[in-house]
């Protein structure tokens, strides 16, 4: 085997051998962390090796018949590099958490071995260079996350998990339903070369992307879709935070961009009337979840529908066309993950250590928990796209790219989203500094003396990232810099 | 290595200071240094060539640093009144608590506010300008006393706000631009693009807001006696300037845009009047002064307005505004540093204190000779007849306001150390500042030195200050008191507004409570009970439905079959 095949069969093994071991050895809970940590660091090295193949027009392949006649295809162009890597160091991150979070609870496992299975359908899905490669980890991802969704196994949690069984399958089944119908007229559909659709009438190239775009949908949680991402909430926090940034509602976003421009390609979305509609659904959803997030009272719920609106950021970069519209929404695959990462990871460490979890218990905490709640700072004022936090590149590339496909309402559904944002950020933000601390909250000293360091860093590592994702931007490598590089290959193809 | 590097630095220092408060060793004596933080901008503004740019393309979206004319009156100014202010805040917040925070806000802030006065790209602009809005409010709510709180829950609002349309604005016209964010690229797309109107009234209301444009300006009177005194300082003297430095930078001026010049001229001067007169109501000190600043700030903001409403660029706008901000800067910096020194002194040395804030204020209302007056000529002579007029009418309301603070400022006879306080001391130094710097600066405008001793323009400085004189001793005279206004004006009707919307709400912060209920409430309007009720039935309908999911399945299905 020659790197150039080897390199995307290591990238999907660096997951999948910790996965096995985690079944394997039940109970040697240090073994099993540190299997966890070094597979992590070694695919970050890995990606690092990719990242400077892939720039200089290194073309990683590795194809096998996994059925006869279907093509297994793993392909690590510029645009899988960018999740893989998003998903590589995030899962660096989310393994140490998860170590800390789940210290002495039971099914560790189990959790352990779930957990690293997403992971590889997360790689795979990335990696992924024909539909039926993509549909394969796609359904790998849904079933891998099931029993992480209900880890808990509490009635709650249970009921999360059959809502979210029902409605991602149901995309699966309508996914699956496009891309049979696709295929059936075009042959097997390669990322590389796009569909060949001139089999088919302009009803029939507009419905199956509909259903295409409905399956994915479903993951990415476009409003009416979405429903099932705040009911997931009852999940442990280290599967919240990897869920909400790296794997599910990315994947079904990632999966949208893959449909807009290398399945179909922009300029045939565009010529079937389709290249405004979902745009402004798109649009609606980052509204609409805006608003929802408003209203709720309980940190993950509102957390959870700033998801929804932040992953159609994704959704309405890339199905705008224009490159600017495009870096924005591929930037935002990469920005969102890590904003919303942080978050995520403040939140459970507030549940953890202090046993908040309403937004009213928040007061006077940021006194108590100073390290967590700078991090959760610097990423809501992120999200808010207060600048230079990375919101604010994601945003203003979405903006001007909106500009330029002649949809200057795009301009202010943005400003509007920023001041919800603000609306439902900076009055938590506000509540955590500056209120007095109410008597249930542990006291300064009790907190002080058990810091579990290895829960509370991973937060920080990440804001930082946001940090500095948007303060060096300008950088080559950095995540603007490399959609940049995906948007110039996609044009010039 | 050239002087192009003070550039970066002026941003820079302050930004690693910051960083550096992280550690407890730098954050013990974060506050001396923060001292040193404005050297590199103030070194800049004498020292750094102008109009060469200093390009960091790995920053954001490719950073460039240009220092024009205007610009580095602008950061002279202003990084003089922080270095200034920061050897106060030494003095004011030492061994008191939170002065570790204290400095690494008053580093951050100090960075945006040299940031916006350097930038020549809309997003390093727009960065800074950001960061100077949004790191002021930890200053102003620094003593989280109720009343400071509540001074931040209003500028942050506002803030914020200006923030939005500011960034519409900006992208507006870099989409018109091309996607380009050369600040010079934009004020041409302004002029041409179709969306002109829109984009003026973002730009005006973004930086209006900052620069307290009537009736944006609702959150300085409440602001700066709320904030710490240095703080006040500087946000008076310096912060504000960020959004006439904008208007200045990113309005295409000169090209007979006779309606938004229009607009800006008429709310520029009813500021300069109406916050004048309206501060005679006020009984602390600050709130008297941020009411002058409104009023400062009117006039330069109706000269603003001329030259946008001019159709050909006036010659030497750019320069007098700046002069005038300069002046104002340190003027008005040295006025309320000198509110928090006379608290320090008593007996001789506070009857030199006020003498000196006596000077200090006569220089901002135009005595012949003084900075002031200068500055007042810098601005006028752009202009026409009426609108110099005016400005030179100004000088009355202004000479009757800064009366009523003088007034206000009671020296006490006894209780402190005979000795001069420090603090005295840097006031009058920045007060000497004030009265003298516009002197070397002056022939910057085109305006000859001489031009100062012409007897009309003399003659013109005298009779309001005169007037005003006569008046307030007339008024003395009745022993009547002015009616005391609530601070903040308008805002009182705002606030009032609020309450009635949102009766059981506390402050503007809590104003989306009854959207995140579920059950109805009580005293709440029926309407916003019901627009819950059915955002809420909406969402139950698509938790419920598995319903719309199994359509899903049914349209796959149907669709398969058809093939």
């Amino acid at each position: 085997m020659s790197t150039t095949t080897l390199i995307p069969v290591l990238l999907l093994l660096a997951p999948f051998l910790p996965a096995l071991l985690s079944a394997a050895l039940p109970g040697r809970a240090r073994v099993r962390n540190t299997i966890n940590i070094s597979f992590a660091v070694l695919k970050l090295a890995i990606v690092a090796f990719a990242l400077a193949g892939v720039e200089a027009g290194v073309e990683y392949e590795w194809r096998i018949f996994f059925v006869p006649g279907l093509e297994l295809i793993l392909r690590l162009d510029a645009l899988a590099l960018l999740f893989v890597t998003l998903s590589a160091v995030l899962w660096l991150a989310t393994t140490l958490y998860a170590i800390a979070y789940l210290k002495g609870t039971p099914h560790q496992a189990r959790f352990f071995f779930f957990f690293n299975l997403c992971v590889v359908a997360a790689t795979g899905i990335a990696m992924s260079g024909s539909l039926i490669s993509f549909f394969l980890f796609y359904e790998l991802l849904t079933l891998a996350t099931w029993p992480l969704v209900v880890h808990t196994a509490s009635a709650k949690a249970m009921k999360a998990g059959r809502t979210y069984l029902a409605y991602t399958l149901a995309g699966s089944a309508a996914l699956l339903g496009g891309i049979i119908w696709l295929e059936s007229g075009s042959g097997p559909v390669e990322f590389a070369n796009g569909a060949v659709l001139t089999g088919f009438g302009t009803l029939s190239q507009s419905l199956i992307f509909i259903l295409l775009i409905g399956g994915l949908g479903t993951k990415a949680a476009l409003i009416p879709l979405h429903a099932w991402l705040p009911a997931a909430m009852a999940a442990p926090a280290p599967v919240s935070a990897m869920l909400h940034a790296v794997a599910v509602v990315k994947a079904g976003a990632f999966g949208i961009v893959r449909v807009i421009y290398d399945v179909y390609g922009i300029e045939t979305v565009a010529a079937l009337g389709l290249g405004m509609p979902l745009p402004v659904l798109a649009s609606a959803t980052i509204l609409y979840g805006s608003l929802q997030a408003l209203r709720q009272s309980d940190l993950k719920k509102r957390l959870a529908y700033s998801t929804v609106s932040q992953v159609s950021y994704i959704i309405l970069g890339a199905s705008l066309a224009g490159p600017f519209a495009v870096i924005g929404g591929l930037v935002h695959l990469v920005h969102q993950g890590l904003m919303k990462i942080t978050l995520f990871f403040a939140a459970g460490v507030l549940a953890e250590r202090a046993g908040v979890s309403a937004i009213d218990q928040m007061d006077g905490i940021g006194r108590r928990m100073p390290v967590t709640l700078a991090a959760f700072t610097i990423a809501a004022l992120g999200m808010i796209g207060v600048p230079p936090v990375a919101g604010f590149i994601s945003k203003w590339h979405l903006a001007i790219g909106g500009y330029q496909s002649g949809a200057n309402w795009v301009i202010a559904v943005l400003i509007a989203s920023s001041l919800l944002n603000a609306a439902y950020f900076l009055p938590l933000l506000y509540r955590a500094w500056l209120k007095p601390a109410c008597d249930a909250l542990p006291d300064r000293e009790a907190l002080a003396a058990n810091r579990t360091w290895l829960l509370i860093l991973p937060g920080a590592f990440t804001a930082a990232a946001a940090l500095g994702a948007g303060l060096f931007a300008g950088l080559d490598m950095s995540p603007l810099g490399w959609a940049t590089l995906i948007a110039e290959r996609i044009t010039t193809r | 290595m050239s002087a192009l590097w003070l550039l970066p630095l002026a941003i820079g220092l302050p930004l690693v200071l910051a960083a550096l408060s992280a550690l407890p060793v730098v954050r013990a004596r974060s506050l001396t240094l923060a001292i040193f933080a404005p050297l590199p901008a103030l070194a800049a503004a004498l020292f750094a060539p102008r109009g060469e740019a200093m390009v960091l393309p790995d920053l954001v979206l490719g950073v460039t640093l240009t220092l024009s004319d205007a610009g580095a009156l602008f950061l002279g100014g202003a990084s003089l009144l922080w270095l200034i202010a920061g050897l106060y805040s030494r003095l004011h917040m030492k061994g008191k608590d939170g002065a570790g925070n204290f400095a690494l806000f008053w580093n951050l802030c100090l960075a945006g506010n040299m940031g916006v006065f350097l930038a020549s790209d809309a997003v390093t602009f727009y960065v800074a300008f950001a960061l100077v809005s949004l790191m002021a409010f930890p200053l102003v709510i620094h003593d989280r006393s109720e009343k400071a709180l509540h001074a931040g829950v209003v500028y942050i609002v506002l803030a914020v706000l200006g923030e939005a349309a500011l960034l519409g604005g900006l992208l507006l016209a870099s989409g018109a631009a091309g996607g380009s964010t050369e600040m010079a690229a934009l004020t041409d797309a302004i002029w041409l693009s179709s969306d002109r109107p829109l984009i003026l009234a973002l730009l005006i209301i973004g930086f209006g807001i900052k620069a307290g444009v009537v009736p944006l300006h609702i959150w300085l009177p409440v602001a700066h006696p709320a904030a710490p005194v240095p703080a006040s300082a500087v946000l008076s003297g310096a912060i504000v300037k960020a959004g006439i430095f904008g208007l200045l930078a990113f309005l295409p001026l000169g090209s007979g845009l006779a309606v938004s010049g229009g607009v800006l001229v008429v709310l520029g001067f009813t500021g300069a009047f109406g916050a004048a007169v309206y501060g005679l109501t006020q009984r602390d000190p600050k709130a008297v002064l941020a009411y002058s600043t409104v009023s400062q700030m009117g006039l330069v903001l109706a000269a603003i307005g001329t030259g946008l409403a001019a159709s050909l660029p006036l010659e030497g706008l750019a320069v007098g505004v700046a002069i005038y901000a300069l002046h104002h800067a340190l003027a008005k910096g040295a006025l309320f540093l000198g509110v928090g020194a006379m608290n320090t002194v008593s007996g001789g040395a506070a009857r030199r204190l006020l003498i000196a804030l006596g000077l200090i204020a006569l220089s901002v209302a135009g005595l012949p000779l003084t900075g002031g007056a200068l500055a007042k000529l810098a601005l006028k002579a752009p202009m026409g007849a009426l609108h110099e007029g005016l400005i030179t009418a100004s000088a009355l309301t202004t000479a009757l306001l800064l009366t009523h603070f003088l007034h206000l400022m009671q020296p006490r006879e006894e209780g402190h150390e005979p000795s001069p306080s420090l603090r005295s001391i840097l006031v009058m130094m920045l007060g000497l500042a004030a009265i003298t710097l516009p002197w070397l600066v002056f022939s910057q405008s085109g305006l000859a030195t001489g031009y100062a001793w012409q007897a009309g323009n003399l003659m013109n400085a005298v009779w309001p200050l005169a007037l005003a004189g006569l008046v307030a001793l007339a008024w003395r005279r009745t022993g009547l008191s002015a009616p005391a206004g609530p601070q903040g004006d308008l805002l009182a009707i705002v606030e009032a507004f609020g309450r009635l919307a949102n009766p059981a709400g506390r402050s503007i912060g809590r104003l989306f409570t009854p959207l995140r209920r579920h059950s109805p409430r009580p005293g709440a309007p029926v309407w916003r009970n019901r627009v819950g009720a059915l955002i809420d039935k909406t969402e139950a309908a698509l938790h419920r439905a598995p319903a719309l999911t199994l359509l899903l399945i049914a349209l796959a299905c149907a669709v398969v079959l058809l093939v």
